[in-house]
């Protein structure tokens, strides 16, 4: 990597476990400064072996260049959680340290500072998924706290009965997170409204034909998932929505695994409604967001009650604040929200569609190589022409529970990935498994990574089968 | 009748997660006094295993000393909640009062442990059973660093299981002797430790209280 920000000299030993971790973080402070402003694409090496995007954003991520049971990291499970950047860390530390202050409600100055940089955050999500209010960005704990919102406020005056007395249709897939099912269940039992699911194809990703068939008139909802955090598929939500909206339903998209990893465009989808959360998207936990169009927005009701989210209280009856603030009930959680702008500052500089460019190469890497491993299923669409993969794999090694060989690969090769259900039971089911084990990658992996995940991969399963 | 609260036989510490210390020096665990020595001899074998790779294969060693079990055993009712491998617990009390178990997973590693577990506990007494913590088995844990309190915590979740249902067996087998008297009072301070909370002293109006629906104070099985 000779050649690349020339002023630093060290530059050449920043092999990251041969270095210092003093100079590790000033010299990526620098890194990171010389490279907002100038383009990633034109980091070139004195060899024209052009670096990679997960080696470049890689030094960025000071979590990662560490040894876990005496081996090399390899972090193979940002659909779980993603890791932050240090311009995102440094965000979070300056709110503490320098303007922490309750928002909306002091005068004095550190409480406007805080005001200001939490609502400019707002403002840089509704920019980064093209919103065209940042009042249609309604800060949450995460995206499953949205999909409540959106269950308990909406869902519950909504989904009702009408004079047809029929019972009101709420459209799902059988692949979505508990989160996109739970809830619907809760109002289901409280208002009557019936759940429908679509199933899989033989191509194992949501048949959109039957999707398609199950809409009608009594259809009130469509809560989809925009990519599949075990199949690795993703549903056309632009004519998911022509067609719910067709029948005059709304349509709520998860896009937790969407929004880190490609351009994401509420305008052009034209999705009612779409929720998210930070954490997997560089951000830090505990706080998510849900996009709601304004005019549906400004109907719902309040979802959780208190401070922030009134206008006048009486003893006995209360008025209610415009939204976001009708949904934003406490103080809220400041510091994340401000981190999370920063976050989505990080990915912008990088570029959503280079990233996903990226992801695009990394995934089809990744399905190759996990495909060439005997004995393995991997679920979800195989990649082709026209189907573009998500870069992470859920699959399963004959005779191997993905708990024990998430385990081995853990111990005994430093490899994180995940096994269990995911959080999509149903899935499993439907699909005549237990668990799976799951790799996932990001923008900071790199396809030594995959192939070190490979290896790992091998060694388990030869392991195990000595015991067999 | 015993007046010291029979809730301080289990009124151990809540589990709090603790970090793994990379020192090699242990301290001295302090076992229950009431505690198996099979559970001692293992916790030591295990203990001197330093690489956690070899734990793993001595788990998958013990694993194939697991006898198997039955496909009639292998129903929902004996099912261990709680773990993300599926690990079936067959429980039964024999004519003298002591447990029989039997268990089986689809993970071999799962099957390691409850093969330790059964080795341990198979025939030991009610209160035996009921005696051993989740924390004495911490030091055999595999994968799941420190003690850490976490879904993928099969030991835990075996453990609770045969405790649960040691207890439900030992209440069945008490009230079916009660037709002949009451019984008594230190298996009743074995159950009230355990039961919603309630000391034996607030409920010997002659009642006897088996609510077990609650389970031992500190575990937590949700997903």
């Amino acid at each position: 990597m000779e050649g690349v920000a020339m002023k630093l000299p060290s530059f050449k030993s920043l092999a990251p476990t041969a270095i210092s971790v003093a100079s590790t973080f000033s010299i990526r402070r620098s890194f990171s400064v010389a490279r907002r402003s100038s383009s990633l694409s034109a980091t070139i090496t004195a060899d024209s072996e052009p670096v990679s995007l997960g080696h470049r954003a890689r030094k960025d991520f000071r979590i990662l260049h560490q040894e876990v049971n005496g081996s090399k990291l390899v972090y193979l499970d940002s659909a779980a959680t993603s890791q932050k950047p240090a311009s995102v860390l440094e965000a979070l530390q300056n709110y503490y340290e320098f303007y922490n202050s309750n928002v909306h409600r002091g005068i004095h100055y550190l409480s406007a500072k805080a005001t200001d940089e939490f609502e400019l955050a707002r403002k840089k999500v509704a920019r980064f998924i093209n919103a065209s209010d940042s009042r249609e960005i309604v800060f949450t704990r995460n995206a499953t706290e949205a999909i409540n919102l959106v269950a308990y406020s909406w869902g519950l005056s909504n989904l009702k009965p009408g004079d047809e007395v029929c019972a009101p249709l709420v459209i799902l897939t059988v692949a979505e997170h508990h989160s996109c099912i739970v809830p619907w269940q809760i109002v289901s039992q409280k208002t009557g409204a019936v759940l429908k699911f679509v199933t899989l194809n033989e191509d194992e990703v949501p048949d959109i034909d039957m999707l398609r068939e199950m809409i009608s008139e009594k259809t009130k909802l469509v809560a989809v998932h925009h990519v599949s955090n075990v199949l690795a598929s993703s549903l056309p939500i632009e004519e998911i929505v022509v067609w719910a909206h067709d029948v005059g339903a709304k349509v709520l998209v998860d896009a937790c695994q969407s929004v880190p990893h490609m351009v994401v465009d509420v305008q052009k989808l034209n999705a009612d409604f779409l929720v998210a959360s930070s954490h997997k998207m560089c951000g830090p936990t505990g706080i998510g967001f849900l996009y709601g169009k304004s005019d549906l927005l400004l109907a719902m009701p309040p979802f959780l009650g208190g401070g922030e989210m009134i206008s006048d209280v009486f003893l006995d009856h209360s008025t209610y604040a415009e939204p976001p603030s009708r949904f934003e009930a406490g103080t809220p959680a400041i510091g994340e929200a401000i981190a999370l702008g920063a976050a989505c500052d990080y990915l912008s500089d990088i570029g959503m569609p280079k990233i996903h460019e990226y992801e695009v190469e990394l995934a089809k890497y990744l399905y190759e190589k996990l495909a060439s491993v005997p004995d393995v299923r991997i679920y979800g669409p195989r990649p082709s022409e026209s189907v573009q993969r998500a870069a992470l794999c859920s699959f399963n090694v004959e005779g191997l529970h993905p708990t024990d060989l998430a385990t081995f690969l853990d111990q005994q090769h430093g490899v994180a990935i995940r096994s269990g259900h995911h959080c999509a039971q149903p899935l499993h089911r439907y699909l005549g498994v237990n668990a799976s084990a799951r790799a996932s990658l990001y923008f900071y992996n790199t396809k030594e990574d995959v192939d070190s995940f490979i290896v790992a991969l091998a060694d388990t399963a030869s392991f195990f089968n000595s015991f067999k | 009748m015993n007046t010291s609260s029979p809730l301080k036989v289990f009124a151990s510490p809540p589990l709090i997660s603790t970090p793994r210390t990379t020192s090699k020096a242990f301290s001295t665990p302090k076992f229950s006094p009431k505690l198996p020595k099979r559970l001692r001899l293992l916790v030591s074998e295990f203990r001197s295993l330093t690489e956690p790779i070899d734990r793993v294969k001595r788990l998958l060693n013990y694993a194939m000393d697991l006898a198997p079990l039955d496909d009639s055993a292998r129903v929902p009712e004996n099912r261990v909640p709680g773990c993300t491998t599926q690990v079936w617990l067959d429980i039964k009390m024999d004519e003298l009062g002591r447990m029989r178990f039997r268990a089986d997973s689809d993970s071999e590693i799962s099957k390691g442990f409850c093969s330790c577990l059964i080795w341990i506990l198979d025939g030991a007494k009610p209160e035996e059973v009921m005696n051993v913590r989740g924390e004495d088995l911490a030091e055999m844990n595999v994968g799941v660093h420190g003690k850490a309190q976490s879904r993928v915590n099969t030991w835990h979740n075996v453990l609770m299981s045969m405790q649960k249902r040691t207890m439900v067996l030992f209440v069945d087998a008490d009230m079916a002797h009660s037709g002949r008297g009451r019984a008594p009072p230190h298996q009743h301070d074995l159950l009230f430790g355990y039961a919603n909370g309630r000391s034996y002293m607030e409920s010997s109006e002659g009642q006897h209280d088996y609510s077990i629906s609650l389970l031992p104070l500190y575990y937590d099985f949700t997903i």
